[in-house]
């Protein structure tokens, strides 16, 4: 536990995530994206922001999710929008891997 | 994955699931990634064809033959007109490149030529997506369905975007949005679509204002090429739904694809493969045909023949007028478009009796 409300959850071993690729994960109703690019990891909400369609049908350019239904684009570094048709943020997460076992953290409380 | 619990309803759309229709997600995300190479190939061949056919009308013009002039001008303004919807198109989905500035360059120019405000274009789009061919909520279906002779005739005409698009641009330019507007534009975004139609105007009347000084070449190379390629681009856009299920979660059922020669999928970069359009919009127009063959044992064949394909359509269309069947010989129709000739006859005779009784 990082604080009283928020928690790291174990997602999948780190092997399960490709270089410049991304994953699901869903947990308690809600649900995310995991990506690796560059080496580097981020997560984000998994559900677009203009019209809740899920991005791991999307496209990952650089650092940029493109939403699958009307290309709507985020910087997943900091969850900005990133070109129309969206124009509210997504939500980012920190992730961490410790001993080859990928983690989010995520609000519990 | 583990899934610990149901996610978030996701907000039903007409996509490749409300289809039946699924692919390798893997295999997705291959066809649908970006490339700067094979968007820019296409833009000099266009502006190449361009070049040719302007060139070719210019040698028509200086021939003084009215005919070869009509046929220059057709030339020209088929090249023209069926790309600028293309690329205006493929812009507004943000996947003909993968650089973003030549993308949106794109967009402007290539809406600017078809007539749309490309800001109106991109978003109102977006609403064609995720309610495709639903009365009402689709906000691109120009015509009312079943369609008539007097609809094809607006549509294939131009008379109807034409009217259109200049009383959005108006709106738009006056900040007076349409409550059709304001629905499928993000907020934040609407004074972008307010400057975006003033320039468009701007460029409009000036080109108007240039032409009413005696630069006739506007007239012979852009206005009346314009005009003239307007009718062969819109027997393409005419296809996309025409005599198909309104209403429906599928697109397989909503949606046409055709077959068209080599000419007619670079005018009109690939959109033939309408339905695969649909289900995987993120997928680039360069990437279509391989999106077809994946696709292929889970969709309706494509409809055969550009010109057959139009011919029917309008056959239909005025059959239908005139209290016909309507039946296409090939042409794939949802059930409730056809009238086979002998009720169509019976309707008719029950008219004329209810005629003759009142």
């Amino acid at each position: 536990m990082t604080s009283d409300s928020n928690e790291w959850l174990f997602v999948d071993t780190i092997d399960a995530l490709d270089e410049d690729d991304f994953m699901r994960f869903d947990h308690r109703g809600e649900t995310y994206i995991l990506y690796k690019v560059k080496g580097e990891l981020f997560a984000t909400d998994g559900l677009c922001t203009h019209e809740a369609q899920h991005l791991e049908d999307g496209v990952l350019i650089g650092h940029i999710i493109e939403c699958p239904l009307h290309q709507g684009r985020f910087d997943i570094r900091n969850g900005k929008c990133a070109g129309g048709p969206v124009c509210e943020h997504l939500k980012t997460y920190r992730v961490k891997v410790e001993a080859g076992r990928l983690f989010i953290e995520l609000r519990t409380g | 994955m583990t899934t610990l619990a149901a996610p978030k309803k996701i907000l039903p759309a007409t996509t490749a699931a409300s289809s039946n229709v699924s692919l390798d997600r893997k295999l997705v995300r291959n066809l649908a990634q970006r490339s700067d190479k094979p968007g820019l190939l296409w833009l000099a061949s266009w502006i190449a064809a361009l070049a040719v056919s302007g060139f070719l009308l210019s040698l028509a013009v200086a021939s003084s033959s009215t005919l070869l002039t009509l046929a220059a001008t057709l030339l020209l303004g088929t090249i023209l007109t069926v790309p600028s919807y293309a690329i205006s198109h493929e812009c507004a989905h943000g996947t003909a490149f993968r650089t973003r500035w030549i993308n949106e360059t794109s967009l402007w120019i290539g809406s600017l030529l078809y007539f749309e405000e490309p800001y109106h274009r991109r978003y109102s789009h977006t609403r064609h997506h995720t309610y495709t061919w639903h009365v009402d909520k689709d906000s691109q279906m120009p015509f009312d369905t079943p369609m008539t002779l007097k609809g094809w005739l607006l549509e294939i005409s131009g008379v109807a975007l034409v009217l259109y698009e200049s009383k959005v641009f108006v709106r738009n330019a006056l900040g007076q949005f349409s409550q059709q507007t304001l629905a499928f534009t993000p907020e934040n975004t609407l004074g972008r679509l307010k400057w975006s139609a003033r320039a468009c105007i701007l460029i409009y009347a000036t080109l108007v204002l240039l032409l009413a000084r005696g630069e006739t070449w506007i007239w012979t190379y852009l206005l009346l090429p314009r005009l003239l390629g307007g009718p062969v681009m819109l027997l393409f856009t005419l296809l996309q739904h025409v005599e198909l299920k309104e209403n429906s979660p599928s697109i397989l059922e909503s949606t046409r694809s055709f077959t068209t020669s080599a000419i007619g999928r670079w005018l009109y970069m690939n959109m033939n493969n309408h339905i695969e359009h649909h289900l995987y919009p993120q997928v680039p127009f360069y990437a279509l045909n391989k999106l077809r063959q994946a696709v292929e044992p889970q969709v309706p064949a494509p409809d055969k023949g550009f010109w057959r394909l139009n011919w029917e359509v309008l056959s239909v269309v005025v059959r239908r007028s005139f209290g016909l069947g309507t039946r296409a010989r090939s042409l794939r129709q949802a059930s409730h478009m056809i009238v086979s000739d002998k009720d169509a006859k019976q309707a008719k005779t029950v008219t004329f009796a209810h005629k003759t009784t009142l």
